[in-house]
């Protein structure tokens, strides 16, 4: 029987985008099915409304929306729609997915993230393991997307440099701040190696984009020049330019259709309209959002996968995993500098950039010697004025801000000083509990059970978010920073996450095989951050696009 | 920082337990305009009836004009409210709360005062103001309020809001560049990407 298509990819963001370029150039057929609708550059403004502040690029709550447990003080779970609690655990649906508002802090992740479990032995109450495949075999298309999708930086040798194929990236630094002159001059003081951050935005034309345009406003919005990396201006726009890729928008996959042989044989899904439609397809890629993969892979029942496509041995949705560490703050008085000094800590628009890796592994006695750290990084507070104002609403007194206070506060708050801030990295360890699973009383509008997320951490995260955060407090203080505070906590970042579809060898204790195939699936792959079984102590977007080039590869020779 | 979140479920029963004996209002009659989102500012404060002839001055008196930086009324906080409310995807809920609020705020000013909240003078109207807060419901309305009026203050003039820039002017804000034309403010970017202009597939 013939198939509508050769490839099926469900949803178009960092995991997919490879897949769909790949093939499409190589002359398969693919269609790609994306919840979200197809926006471009033009739609793209600096419009914090839009942004942030009302679900443009995501779903209304009431209409979509996750059910989240959390931990009781007596160590029970309490489960919570977010339509109730306003914790929104959307990303981005749009074409290109989350891509298109990440800021593009871009890390390999490094070859002893590939063992984690050889090289730094097990954690009581964590599922650490190693990963399939080595770091050796991952570093090609880890070059691959520094030109495909496009990394700006500047390799420093340092003593955690992860191995590369090339000397350096194909684009120069994005322009920098000046704040990243004091961010410098105190490490060196403290013998600190100050790195340059690479970016996945261009500082430079190239590839029909332009480059990076320096407004100021990046993370959390949509890129305008095209300069960001993003999926679909890296990537998918390409692809459709072969006449061999089609994007559907406002396409939403509820379940793969699997046979008597346990194969997927279509994809059924939701058109603009609501109305249900189904596409076959040789071969199925998922790649739609790690929480969101998982969902669809247990709602996609089938006769030879009664609990969901690839979970005949209790795998699927297991082992989630977030970006565990916190962030941190110090205000630079614009009154305790002079006026050309104060002028330039205002600058607007371009990068901190700046990072450091030094207790990406450190030995300490009180963590039992030789430990996985992880990676601090430097950024000016989040320019976006309401937020900003949003932080005068409440008094010391937990009464409501208002007149002339209020008016003397966001007066303080925007005007008198520069606030550098840190986020901290690391391994958010993966554990019993933290996973996906069904909730069957909560629907989405079209009336799918929605996922029910158990947000679990280990203690041993918290302990190492605390010792880098503690790292990120002195080069702050050495720079002279005042009201110096920093937050860890087991509160996970809804924009970083992975697994709940993890990769091995073992078919009892992962999901894909080392190819990303579904185990006992010949025909279903799963190419967005579900595969990951440990995060590495970064964020996981340059990972992603690689492993889905790697995927491609794979698959150029399978389909 | 207190961030002070009630969840959907506490709101809705909120909502339910309020008086219904407040006045009826007819949206249709107090000029609304869902059609433009510009420049017209000096029109909305223009023969008010409440309730917004009581949220202005809700507005105004949460934000107070100074010699220095602008009030309420300057950044026609009052047209953004409007906007917002009127905005294909709000909140029906939301909106009928902050009405309903109103009614509550003249009911209690007339029980303490013996007038509607716009007679008051300032003290009084703090007073009403700070024992409304001391309530869930009225510290989720004054809450609404506040988030509304922190919203015109320093979003893009194109809700409304920010009048000629004077919140972003005020706060030595820069904003950054594209800023969005009407055709882009964030409910209609969901209906221009459904339409078929942006279906660029090949089929």
């Amino acid at each position: 029987m013939s198939k509508d298509y050769d490839v099926c990819v469900v949803g178009s963001g960092a995991g997919a985008g490879p897949i769909i370029s790949e093939l499409s150039k190589q002359g398969k057929s693919v269609l790609v099915l994306e919840k979200g609708p197809w926006l471009t550059e033009e739609d793209f403004t600096k419009d914090e409304m839009a942004c942030c502040r009302r679900s443009t690029y995501t779903p209304k709550l009431e209409d979509e929306q996750h059910v989240l447990e959390e931990e009781t003080m007596n160590g029970g779970w309490e489960s919570e729609p977010t339509s109730e609690s306003g914790w929104d655990f959307w990303n981005g649906n749009v074409v290109g997915g989350s891509s298109n508002f990440m800021s593009g802090y871009f890390y390999r992740i490094k070859p002893e993230d590939f063992r984690l479990l050889s090289e730094f032995g097990p954690i009581k109450g964590a599922n650490v393991v190693d990963w399939p495949i080595s770091y050796d075999d991952m570093e090609p298309y880890f070059t691959k997307v520094e030109t495909a999708v496009g990394i700006s930086g500047k390799i420093i040798p340092h003593k955690h440099q992860e191995p590369r194929s090339t000397k350096d990236f194909p684009y120069p630094p994005t322009s920098e701040h000046p704040i990243v002159e004091r961010i410098d001059k105190a490490c060196d003081e403290l013998n600190i190696t100050s790195l340059p951050t690479p970016r996945a935005i261009l500082s430079r034309p190239a590839n029909g984009r332009n480059s990076c345009e320096y407004s100021g406003y990046c993370g959390s919005y949509g890129c305008h020049s095209g300069a960001k990396g993003s999926a679909r201006a890296a990537l998918l726009d390409d692809a459709v330019a072969t006449g061999n890729c089609e994007i559907r928008a406002n396409s939403k996959v509820y379940k793969l259709k699997s046979d008597n042989k346990g194969q997927v044989v279509e994809a059924l899904y939701y058109d603009m309209d609501d109305k249900p439609q189904s596409v076959s397809a040789k071969t199925f890629v998922v790649a739609c959002h790690a929480i969101e993969t998982s969902r669809l892979l247990l709602s996609s029942t089938g006769p030879k996968h009664p609990n969901g496509l690839g979970n005949n041995y209790s795998q699927l949705g297991k082992n989630l995993v977030f970006s565990a560490g916190g962030s941190g703050t110090g205000e630079f008085h614009y009154s305790e500098m002079d006026k050309l000094a104060a002028s330039a800590m205002k600058t607007r628009g371009p990068f901190v950039n700046r990072g450091v890796q030094d207790w990406y592994f450190f030995d300490d006695k009180d963590f039992g010697g030789k430990t996985k750290g992880g990676v601090i990084d430097f950024l000016l507070r989040h320019p976006n004025p309401i937020s900003k104002a949003m932080s005068t609403k409440w008094n010391d007194e937990d009464k409501l801000n208002w007149g002339k206070n209020l008016k003397r506060d966001l007066k303080t708050v925007f005007t008198e000083s520069q606030d550098l801030r840190f986020e901290v990295f690391n391994d958010w360890l993966p554990t019993d509990n933290c996973f996906v699973n069904l909730d069957n009383s909560v629907k989405d509008k079209w009336g799918s059970a929605v996922a029910k997320v158990r947000l679990g951490y280990h203690e041993h995260d918290l302990k190492v978010g605390e010792f880098l955060s503690a790292k990120a407090e002195n080069i702050l203080k050495q720079m002279g920073a005042k009201n110096i505070r920093s937050s860890v906590s087991g509160s996970p970042p809804a924009n970083l996450v992975a697994g709940g579809c993890r990769f091995g060898n073992d078919i009892n204790t992962s999901v894909l095989d080392a190819d990303c195939k579904v185990h006992d699936v010949d025909n279903l792959y799963v190419t967005d951050g579900s595969f990951m079984p440990t995060g590495g102590s970064v964020p996981y977007t340059w990972t992603i696009y690689a492993n889905s080039f790697r995927v491609a590869d794979i698959l150029k020779s399978r389909v | 920082m207190t961030t002070k979140l009630i969840n959907r479920r506490q709101f809705i029963q909120l909502i339910a337990v309020a008086s219904t004996s407040w006045p009826a209002i007819n949206l249709a009659k107090t000029n609304s305009s869902n059609q433009t989102l510009g420049r017209q500012a000096d029109l909305v404060y223009k023969d008010l009836s409440d309730p917004w002839l009581s949220i202005a001055e809700v507005q105004e008196h949460l934000f107070p004009a100074d010699d220095v930086s602008p009030g309420a009324k300057d950044i026609s906080a009052l047209r953004f409210l409007r906007n917002m409310l009127e905005a294909p995807d709000s909140d029906t809920e939301e909106k009928e709360f902050i009405i309903k609020g109103v009614g509550w705020l003249n009911d209690l000013s007339i029980k303490n005062n013996k007038r509607k909240f716009i007679k008051l003078n300032t003290d009084e109207k703090e007073k009403v103001l700070r024992q409304i807060e001391g309530s869930r419901a009225g510290s989720r309305w004054l809450s609404l309020m506040m988030t509304y009026l922190l919203e015109a203050l320093l979003s893009d003039p194109v809700y409304g809001g920010n009048k000629d820039q004077k919140g972003w002017q005020w706060l030595e804000h820069i904003p950054g560049f594209p800023t969005p034309t009407t055709d882009q403010v964030y409910f209609k970017l969901g209906q221009h990407a459904n339409g078929t202009t942006r279906r660029r597939t090949k089929s």
